[in-house]
């Protein structure tokens, strides 16, 4: 399998610039899921790597040969369309044979390959069907497998499970997850769900208007976003930014709540030493270091929670501390009437992170 | 029984009632349909009576089946329904699958200024009056003043006198067809080319296909189901000739190829004032054109399940 180097690349589309110089190294093997809000330039990115899309400026090289001006045919990469992309007079068998036989290969390696492929794919029975005749779950299938046949360099992915029903969707992910494991390509999948990106990725790249905000493993991006931009993307619900200012009073740190209300929490040493005295910054608690058991947790927040939200096995409270919103995440042990009437929030503020107003990176100095 | 049909009337007036505003759209066309298309299907007891203009369709008397009778050994009509099956198998094979072909070519046409010219181009003959086109194929081929004539005079041929000739009228009738049709029918055919999902070009690109390829094993299967309905529509006018262009183009001494039932039917019904006789031909005609498109779309719907209804 082969390495895929993107390199200060650049797309316009006429002046208009969509994809900002961008530059990533993805190693073989590897499964890189680029994230985003729509427009953000992964698709964009994704149609270059496969030859798709020109590249205004830049390269991109797979298996350490540039790929500019090679056409996609040519460039050993298979891709995985969003609406599956499946040619609907063709049968199932035909769907995945297609590559091949346009390719010329011989009718005993395209009929071995076929039954290869629908066998790892559950596609079996169904090799004499119709697309039309199939569920959403295995038509996504049948495009996967008209991927895997052709053994390519590279696996590129164009939001495939988007189509997808929420339940169908986590099935399909751990197929990808497992097929990924088997055949070892070097993959790039392009989502804009950040559970997708999370549960399937080596790395994640998130990206937002044509750059890119962080590189990073799943854990790495969720537990140390470089701004709030990732902060709030990555997380579900999302971490809470909230605006206050850096107080430094002898040797303690801690951060103020902006407004009247004066609360603050203990900032962690390894933001405290990038901060100044009075800084204007956003405050990030994730969800999951908020509690209704306030009595024993390391930081406290006066709130109001004007609603709860039950998930099942979790609540959501939404709330407010100090005229600001924010959303806490709470086991379901306690019934919604008890929810309704916390006024005091724990918060585990060893795990807060602190981000400069001005300009939305962390503070972070390891980072 | 009563009541059953008492639910349905009521059923009926409160769809009615509900959307009446859908009802007064669809309207303007029943009524079309009714005024122009089903009242004159009266006229069609002509047919089977002794009819004489005098006295009416009501009092003129039933003669059953005579005129279909007298038609079967008119060797004028049974000449001009050959000639029209003939004319109109020969714009199946030739005419039909121009336009599809060009659609295919327009489509190739990467660069869109020229694509739009050669579109407009095409397209400009279908606007222009069949007088005026049988005019300009008349001039065209004149054996003194013609094109086509001098160039071969100059090449040190014989003029050719095409428009006299029984054995030219069904190629240039042909040819000249297609020359005005096929360019504005491609239309239906690019529209169908526009329908194609792109995704399906971009993964056959990334696949391995070749434009070639892509034509063959994309675009045509993908427009199939329209070729289909297009040739249903094609077989069901395969006893109508465009009527119009035959009256201006053909002459006596072509009339052994080119006297079609259109042309028998005028002939005979309005000079000849034999309007039974003339509608007897109508309704024969008519009822191999439903046989026909019947069949065609029964064994479309066999074949690729694709049907018109």
């Amino acid at each position: 399998m082969s390495a895929v180097q993107i390199s200060d690349v650049i797309k316009r589309y006429g002046a208009f610039e969509v994809v900002h110089g961008i530059s990533l190294a993805i190693q073989p093997e590897e499964f890189v899921v680029l994230v985003g809000p729509s427009g953000c330039g992964k698709s964009t990115t994704l149609r270059m790597v496969a030859g798709l899309e020109d590249i205004s400026e830049g390269t991109i090289s797979i298996g350490g040969r540039e790929v500019n001006k090679i056409a996609p045919k040519d460039r050993d990469v298979a891709m995985v369309f969003q609406n599956y992309a499946l040619y609907p007079h063709l049968s199932v068998a035909e769907n995945i044979a297609f590559g091949l036989r346009v390719r010329g290969e011989r009718r005993e390696v395209i009929s071995q390959a076929v039954s290869e492929a629908a066998q790892i794919l559950g596609l079996t029975d169904y090799l004499s069907r119709k697309p039309a005749d199939l569920s959403g779950g295995q038509r996504q299938r049948v495009a996967m497998g008209r991927a895997i046949v052709r053994k390519p360099k590279v696996f590129l992915f164009d939001e495939p499970l988007s189509n997808l029903d929420a339940k169908l969707r986590t099935y399909m992910r751990a197929e990808i997850k497992q097929l990924h494991r088997r055949m070892k390509a070097t993959s790039i999948y392009v989502t804009h769900d950040q559970v997708e990106a999370m549960t399937l990725a080596d790395r994640i790249v998130i990206m937002n208007f044509g750059n890119i905000e962080q590189v990073g493993s799943p854990m790495e991006v969720f537990l140390e976003p470089a701004n709030t931009f990732v902060a709030g993307f990555i997380g579900s619900p999302p971490m809470n930014l909230l605006d206050a200012y850096i107080a430094k009073r002898g040797g303690a740190v801690r951060a103020v709540l902006a407004g009247q209300s004066g609360q603050s929490l203990a900032v962690p040493d390894a933001f405290a030493s990038a901060a100044t005295d009075g800084q204007p910054i956003k405050l990030g608690i994730r969800p999951e270091i908020m509690s209704v058991r306030a009595d024993n947790a390391p930081d406290v927040l006066e709130c109001a929670i004007e609603l709860v939200e039950p998930l099942g096995a979790e609540a959501l409270l939404h709330g407010k501390a100090g005229g600001q919103s924010f959303i806490a995440k709470e086991e379901t042990l306690y019934s919604n009437h008890q929810l309704n009437s916390v006024s005091r929030l724990g918060v585990d503020s060893t795990r807060i992170h602190i981000f400069d107003a001005a300009t939305g990176r962390t503070l972070k100095t390891e980072v | 029984m009563k009541q059953k049909f008492r639910d349905a009337l009521r059923t009926h007036a409160e769809d009615l009632q509900r959307d009446w505003q859908l009802y007064l759209l669809l309207a303007p066309m029943i009524i079309w349909f009714a005024l122009f298309l089903y009242k004159p299907m009266y006229g069609l007891l002509i047919a089977f009576k002794d009819f004489s203009i005098f006295r009416g369709i009501e009092r003129s008397p039933w003669v059953g089946f005579a005129h279909f009778e007298v038609l079967f050994q008119n060797d004028m009509f049974i000449r001009a329904f050959w000639n029209t099956i003939t004319i109109s198998g020969l714009g199946l094979i030739f005419a039909f699958p121009v336009p599809i072909i060009l659609a295919l070519m327009f489509n190739e046409v990467q660069n869109a200024v020229a694509r739009r010219w050669a579109q407009t181009i095409v397209y400009l003959p279908h606007f222009i009056s069949v007088v005026i086109v049988a005019g300009i194929v008349i001039n065209f081929l004149s054996p003194s003043t013609g094109v086509v004539n001098l160039l071969l005079t100059r090449l040190g041929f014989e003029p050719i006198y095409f428009l006299m000739k029984p054995e030219w009228f069904r190629p240039v009738f042909v040819s000249s067809s297609v020359w005005k049709e096929a360019g504005f029918e491609s239309i239906v055919y690019l529209a169908a080319i526009a329908g194609v999902s792109p995704t399906l070009y971009e993964s056959a690109r990334v696949d391995g296909a070749s434009r070639w390829q892509m034509m063959w094993r994309i675009t045509l299967p993908c427009i199939l189901p329209t070729i289909i309905i297009m040739l249903i529509i094609r077989i069901g006018n395969l006893v109508e000739v465009g009527f119009e262009y035959i009256i201006l183009l053909y002459r006596p001494p072509t009339y052994e190829t080119s006297d079609v039932v259109s042309t028998f039917i005028y002939r005979t019904g309005l000079q000849g004032t034999q309007h039974d006789l003339a509608t007897a031909a109508g309704l024969f005609n008519a009822v191999i054109a439903f046989v026909l498109v019947y069949s065609a779309n029964r064994i479309s719907r066999k074949v690729s399940s694709t049907s018109l209804w």
